[in-house]
């Protein structure tokens, strides 16, 4: 149906924590960028400020609406995307992001996402370009319904494919069997994929994703008195030639949200260079004498970090740990059900046939963001070894490349997109027209 | 015969054979101007003008005004000969769309019949011009900015940016302010974009922009007309929206601070090599006081490491901050074309124009 070298699909994976978007083909997506916007509630703005060109666009779709009231109440939203967009700080912006618990529960957000990722990063017409998008590997029909009608009815896409993350970063590592262990930003995932198919009652999540050992780094290092400040509540100033002095910025009307995020912004790159997974579980008493790394945060302090090192990414192999830091209590509630990584690896193959257990077992794949975390590939074959079954030969494989860890799911898309075989795959808009969008249960397994 | 570089922008396009160390041959605006010639002789020729800019925002938008633009500078300015065409290098800005680039190659082999083809991006073109592969290029240009760092020749896209803003709206805005302080008087876009080139420059830092607002040295300029304007602190306010384009009304951070910001979104193990290698390039980094400024911003920028300009060689040819783009073109000509690294006509004939992603990077 669509050649595959003439037209070329574009492949989209929108992540808890950021989007990747580019063509089929190629190694790497072009555009990444957070998958949270900035929003600023127009009803908060100063009502004499009418002038926003927002509002017109936004009155117009909004007198369709027959209730006056629910005008009011959905309000209307001036939308940020972009990480040059959510790095200028503004009044009142709060920073949303369209998942809860796992699934997405604002879709306006995610086809604001979607728009920025067409019309400004990659610059290309969504009704010319067939559309691959990686999807949570268990999503429910609900959501893949609504993607179906956000894609062809507002985008007019010509094909659409939903493929599965855990399905797509098999392909992107040349294996149909494997079992998949994806770190994003919100949560990890291990998924068992067999011959192109997810096993889907054996699939595990555990909420302890990137975002979470950032701000487990986040607060561990606020009760250690080291506040880490935002980019843009400082400036540097030359009091005298040759010396500089900090002075702190005030902007009363930053939302805590925003301030939260641009923390976190830096907190994570604090844990993405400092942070490796330890070889032995992480003890106290052990590791109170290890020799601090220093880092120097953006306003020129200098902090020395030590045991946090190790203790931030232990917390994925011992979830307990996270009792142990301060100001992460709303945890403990939920603490009992949480299993760490090797556990969650045993426990889903367990739950698979057992002629395929042993396949599995050796062909254990690491994805995503957090599990491109220093040694945590030998920690976490280590820490198997000891749970698996005696017989059970455990290989865990993993990209050399750091870009090729993180973007693995979306690699894996590219891949699949530009297959020859797969062209006749595609969900095409006229099939949409035809059968409707709960068609697409059947095209896209 | 040598290949024939071409650097089209926004508001110059750069031309010449792939001489390096030497200012392109050609110069010349993008801008043109179509005459609606009705074929019917009147006894007044009124000639309605259309300004047409061909290249917009760094991309090409109008492919027809883009062939004879490239009519007349390969056959009338080159010297080219119908049927003997050479081998051309083109380069693109950053993000330029796939679609875009087929375009071009399929208008340079179809209607032009060059004999070869490459394509590369301007990032990495500045920065051979200095003599560099890896480095941070900020190419301040008309129509757009762009800040791209490069690690041994290939651009990190993922942490690159490009801003819609650049010459074109300083002009306009200094045409807004002109305006207000000389309500009299009737200036056209080009004038007042010629106005910018002689008159605008940058105060040493944030305190003496400050004191530039409430008190300027007038100075009064007679434009082609004989009309008499004067110019203000309009001058300073131009180059200090580089630094804080909020002046402009837009919800943006200053160069610096971008240039800085985007290199922290690369692995920290390059942060020294990029920011001691950054080139800052285009019409407007040519003002007065741009670099004395840009230093200046960098000791106050939040990193530890101080981005710090490049210096180009002796050996290259003044102002190549106007052309560093083009210069690097020609360099990259001398390598690729003998190496047959190029598209070459056979290679388009059997695969199509999608050949150039594959072959030009």
């Amino acid at each position: 149906m669509y050649g595959g070298d003439e037209v070329s699909a574009i492949v989209i994976d929108l992540g808890s924590h950021t989007c990747k978007a580019g063509y089929a083909g190629e190694d790497a997506p072009k555009a990444v960028f957070p998958s949270v916007v900035g929003a600023i509630d127009q009803m908060d703005v100063d009502e004499s400020d009418n002038g926003e060109k927002n509002s017109a666009s936004a009155a117009e779709s909004k007198n369709n609406l027959k209730n006056d009231d629910s005008d009011k109440a959905k309000g209307k939203r001036k939308l940020y995307v972009g990480s040059q967009s959510l790095g200028y700080r503004r009044d009142h912006m709060e920073v949303l992001s369209p998942f809860k618990d796992g699934i997405v529960a604002d879709w306006d957000i995610v086809d604001s996402i979607w728009d920025h990722a067409f019309r400004e990063c990659l610059l290309i017409d969504p009704k010319e370009h067939p559309m691959l998008l990686a999807e949570p590997s268990s999503n429910t029909q609900q959501q893949r319904e609504r993607t179906a009608e956000l894609m062809f009815e507002k985008y007019k896409a010509p094909a659409l494919f939903l493929g599965k993350n855990a399905v797509l970063t098999s392909f992107a590592s040349g294996r149909a069997t494997s079992l998949v262990v994806d770190g994003g930003g919100g949560s990890i995932t291990v998924a068992p994929v067999h011959d192109g198919y997810v096993l889907q009652k054996a699939v595990a999540t555990s909420p302890i994703g990137g975002e979470f050992l950032t701000d487990c780094l986040m607060k561990s290092l606020e009760s250690k008195g080291i506040m880490i400040k935002p980019r843009y509540s400082f400036r540097r100033k030359e009091i005298r030639p040759g010396e500089f002095q900090t002075v702190d910025l005030d902007f009363p009307n930053t939302t805590e949200s925003y301030k939260l995020y641009s923390q976190r912004v830096i907190a994570s790159d604090i844990k993405e260079s400092v942070c490796r997974a330890p070889d032995t579980p992480y003890d106290e008493s052990a590791y109170s004498n290890i020799p601090m790394t220093s880092y120097e945060l953006p306003d020129g302090q200098t902090i020395e970090i030590g045991a946090d090192r190790f203790k931030i990414p232990d917390i994925l192999f011992n979830p307990s740990l996270v009792q142990s830091i301060p100001g992460m209590e709303s945890f403990t509630e939920i603490a009992p059900s949480v299993r760490g990584l090797p556990q969650m690896v045993v426990e889903s193959i367990s739950k698979c046939d057992v002629d395929i257990r042993r396949e599995l077992f050796s062909s254990i794949l690491l994805a995503g963001g957090t599990a491109s975390m220093q040694q945590l590939k030998e920690r976490l074959e280590k820490d198997l070894l000891e749970e698996s079954p005696q017989a059970a030969r455990v290989k865990v494989l993993a990209s050399g490349n750091a870009t090729e860890r993180r973007f693995s799911v979306w690699i894996g898309g590219s891949i699949l997109a530009s297959l020859g075989s797969f062209q006749q795959m595609w969900f095409s808009k006229s099939e949409y027209e035809e059968h409707g969008a709960s068609y697409i249960q059947r095209k896209c397994p | 015969m040598e290949a024939a570089v071409v650097d089209p922008g926004s508001s110059l396009l750069k031309a010449g054979f792939a001489i390096p160390d030497q200012s392109p041959a050609m110069i010349i605006p993008t801008q043109m101007k179509r005459m609606i010639d009705d074929g019917s002789m009147t006894d007044n020729p009124v000639v309605d003008e259309v300004a047409i800019d061909p290249v917009c925002r760094g991309y090409v938008r109008d492919w027809d005004a883009m062939e004879d633009l490239l009519h007349y500078v390969l056959y009338t300015g080159l010297g080219w000969e119908i049927g003997n065409e050479g081998q051309i290098l083109f380069t693109d800005p950053l993000c330029t769309p796939k679609a875009n680039k087929e375009q071009l190659v399929q208008l340079m082999f179809e209607t032009f019949n060059i004999s070869g083809f490459y394509a590369s991006e301007q990032a990495v073109l500045s920065l051979y011009a200095v003599g560099r592969i890896s480095g941070c290029t900020v190419d301040i240009g008309h129509g757009k900015i762009d800040i791209a760092p490069v690690i041994e020749g290939a651009v990190n896209h993922i942490a690159s940016r490009r801003f819609e803003f650049g010459g074109i709206d300083l002009t306009n805005f200094l045409a807004q302010e002109l305006g207000k302080s000389n309500p009299l008087v009737n200036i056209s876009i080009s004038d007042v974009e010629k106005i910018k080139q002689l008159y605008s420059c940058c105060a040493e830092d944030e305190l003496a922009y400050q004191k530039t607002q409430n008190s300027c040295p007038v100075e009064t300029h007679t434009l082609p007309d004989g009309q008499v304007i004067t110019i203000g602190r309009e001058r300073y306010t131009i180059g200090e929206s580089l630094f804080q384009p909020c002046l402009l009304g837009l919800e943006a951070h200053g160069i610096v601070e971008q240039l800085v910001r985007t290199i922290s979104t690369v692995s920290s193990d390059n942060h020294r090599q990029l920011l001691e290698n950054t080139v800052v390039c285009g019409g407007a980094s040519s003002m007065t006081g741009f670099e004395e400024r840009f230093q200046k911003e960098s000791s106050l920028s939040s990193s530890a490491i101080r981005p710090t300009l490049v210096k180009p060689p002796e050996y290259m040819p003044e102002n190549l901050s106007m052309y560093s783009a083009w210069v690097g073109g020609a360099i990259l000509a001398k390598v690729v074309f003998p190496q047959n690294q190029h598209v070459t006509k056979a290679d388009y004939d059997e695969t199509g124009p999608s050949i150039v992603h594959r072959k030009c990077f």
